[in-house]
């Protein structure tokens, strides 16, 4: 079994049942249908962070760089006025931000500690501003996806990207892909050593493993989840803009991740529906929701140690 | 580049950078000591510019209204403090981001409420309004200059008083082992929150200073925030020697590729350190 304990068991099964019900009991409020979209979407980009932050222990800042670079590498890499294939493109977009992370990482990780934050943080900016600053990429409006991609395999098509209800599968098999691709890569021999290396980097090395290496590795994997996820963003939206690349994007899945209860994958994806169910709730109570959104946050930090996860799982573990 | 443009960069650039200490020096100060990383700073730094434009419009003096929007960043750095951060000293890294994340949106939501989000501005005080000329056909703002000065006097202040005071001893002791400056009977709960107010009141004070030279406006924290972050990392975390040096370098650079290469002078900065940080992954001034 992959999913280890009751809790995340449990949660997961309640959590894909709902999910998998939901547009069948909302098919007319394609608004809601939307809304829920984005955040499965995030969900994918939150978990992608756990798995860098919790479990591999890169706490990086720069996220969000490689959730712009889903969107944007699939403007620049189709043609734009053509119906392409989503399953290919998706896999050129793959492929080549894995090639960036790989270059990227290559850099970053020579630092450590405080400094690993704020050189993720300096590149993910680099981004931004080259993005920001350039005319060919449409400066700071961005690009746009003026026609959807068709999503047939083997000739056979089961979705279509502009009806909403089938916008949302997608992403939930997203949501379902990122949580076994983690779960999986965690539970292997790799992922035995990138705890290992996590918990006690020097024993590690000790014992012969290329510690560099398994990290680096990791993110490539982390980072290329993350460009799946801004991949799904910028389709559903049908833009993509410099603003998926900014440092408080990152800073914003950091915080529901840790609210979740860092680097227990499945935590990512409460921490990222109570996030966005908090931020909405406010949004429409009062004008001023951002205090009420940082009272909250801050009031979490003081009284939930571990998150979200780590509180269920005080209640219902033994 | 005349020499002439090129005298007037340099002094803009080593004017933004001493502005830019001012700033880093609390951030670096407070992680430095207490080993927090404060995303919350540059709200402050906000906070610094909306009082003395409030208390401005309020007394009609700069004076009067720098030093009461001074004492007040203290006393809320001390509240803070107390308040919050004091409760978060045995806990990681991770969770004092969230907390200072959540800082920021009440502080800006805070701003909203109180002063709302049109851009303000607060006029350069009568005394040290005009410049000085500087050739036969440009001049310079008395207030840059007067800035400047006062940048430089804070540091040395600041320098004074780690180096030279029991108080800065007590700090350095602290940052170099806590468990044994507590067994020698000193009290550091409330060392640390002296250090965390009188960071918070370093950012406030720099706002007090750059908001006769910028508009203030919503969201004008977070900018500055992640400038500093470069200057502070460029430096070495920590060292107020390295923020020093951080920062002139960073005004410098980015003073000048505004000028020569505007299509990059966004990015030049973090290019700068991301260089720095492949040379020396500490930074320049390691600790």
């Amino acid at each position: 079994m992959i999913f280890e304990k009751r809790t995340e068991r449990i949660f997961l099964a309640i959590f894909f049942l709902i999910a998998l019900c939901i547009p069948l009991f909302m098919e007319d409020n394609s608004f809601f249908v939307g809304k829920i979209t984005t955040i499965l979407i995030l969900a994918v980009f939150v978990m992608s962070l756990d798995f860098l932050v919790g479990r591999v222990g890169l706490v990086t800042l720069g996220h969000a760089l490689f959730y712009g670079l889903g969107g944007y590498l699939f403007v620049i890499l189709t043609p734009e006025y053509e119906a392409v294939n989503f399953w290919i493109y998706a896999f050129y977009v793959l492929g080549v931000s894995a090639l960036i992370a790989l270059i990227i990482g290559a850099v970053v990780l020579r630092t450590s500690g405080i400094y690993f934050i704020m050189i993720t943080l300096a590149i993910s900016q680099m981004g931004y501003y080259f993005f920001f600053d350039s005319l060919e990429f449409g400066g700071g409006d961005g690009l746009f996806i003026f026609i959807k991609p068709e999503t047939s395999i083997f000739g056979l098509n089961f979705l279509n990207l502009d009806n909403p209800t089938h916008f949302y599968y997608l992403a939930l098999l997203g949501v379902l892909i990122t949580l076994l691709t983690i779960k999986i890569v965690l539970r292997s021999r790799f992922g035995r050593i990138i705890e290992a290396s996590r918990l006690n980097p020097e024993r590690t090395e000790a014992l012969g493993y290329n510690i560099f290496a398994f990290r680096l590795i990791s993110y490539v994997i982390g980072s290329t989840l993350a460009a799946y996820a801004g991949l799904l963003f910028a389709l559903q939206y049908g833009y993509v803009n410099p603003q998926f690349m900014t440092w408080e994007m990152s800073g914003t899945a950091l915080v529901m991740s840790i609210l979740g209860g860092m680097g227990t994958i499945y935590g990512a994806i409460l921490g990222t529906i109570t996030y966005e169910g908090l931020q909405y709730f406010f949004e429409h109570v009062s004008e001023d929701w951002k205090l009420f959104m940082g009272g909250a946050i801050i009031l979490m930090v003081l009284l939930l140690r571990k998150g979200l996860a780590g509180y269920l799982e005080k209640l219902l573990e033994k | 580049m005349s020499t002439e443009l090129f005298f007037v960069q340099l002094i803009n650039g080593v004017q933004y950078g001493l502005l830019l200490f001012l700033i880093a020096s609390g951030l670096t100060l407070v992680f430095g000591v207490m080993g927090i990383l404060n995303l919350a700073h540059g709200s402050m730094y906000m906070v610094g510019a909306y009082l003395v434009w409030y208390f401005v419009a309020l007394t009609g003096s700069f004076t009067v209204a720098a030093i009461l929007s001074a004492v007040i960043a203290l006393g809320l750095g001390i509240l803070i403090e107390r308040m919050l951060i004091q409760r978060l000293y045995n806990r990681n890294h991770l969770d004092q981001v969230l907390l200072t994340i959540g800082m920021i949106f009440v502080f800006n939501s805070l701003q909203s409420i109180l002063w709302g989000n049109d851009p303000y501005g607060v006029a350069v005080p009568e005394a040290l309004s005009g410049s000085v000329p500087f050739t036969d056909n440009s001049s310079y703002p008395i207030y840059r200059i007067f800035a400047a000065v006062i940048c430089i006097a804070i540091a040395a202040a600041l320098y004074f008083l780690v180096s030279k005071t029991r108080l800065g001893m007590l700090i350095r002791a602290g940052e170099s082992n806590r468990e044994m400056v507590e067994a020698l009977g000193v009290n550091i709960k409330s060392l640390y929150t002296i250090v965390f107010a009188i960071g918070v009141m370093l950012a406030a004070i720099s706002g007090i200073i750059a908001a006769p030279m910028s508009s203030i406006v919503p969201g004008m924290g977070e900018s500055v925030l992640i400038t500093c972050f470069v200057v502070v990392v460029i430096g070495g975390m920590g060292s107020i020697k390295g923020a020093f040096v951080g920062a002139l370098l960073v005004g410098i650079i980015s003073t000048f590729a505004a000028v020569l290469i505007p299509t990059m002078s966004n990015m030049i900065i973090y290019i700068f350190m991301i260089l720095v940080l492949l040379v020396k992954p500490q930074g320049l001034f390691a600790k």
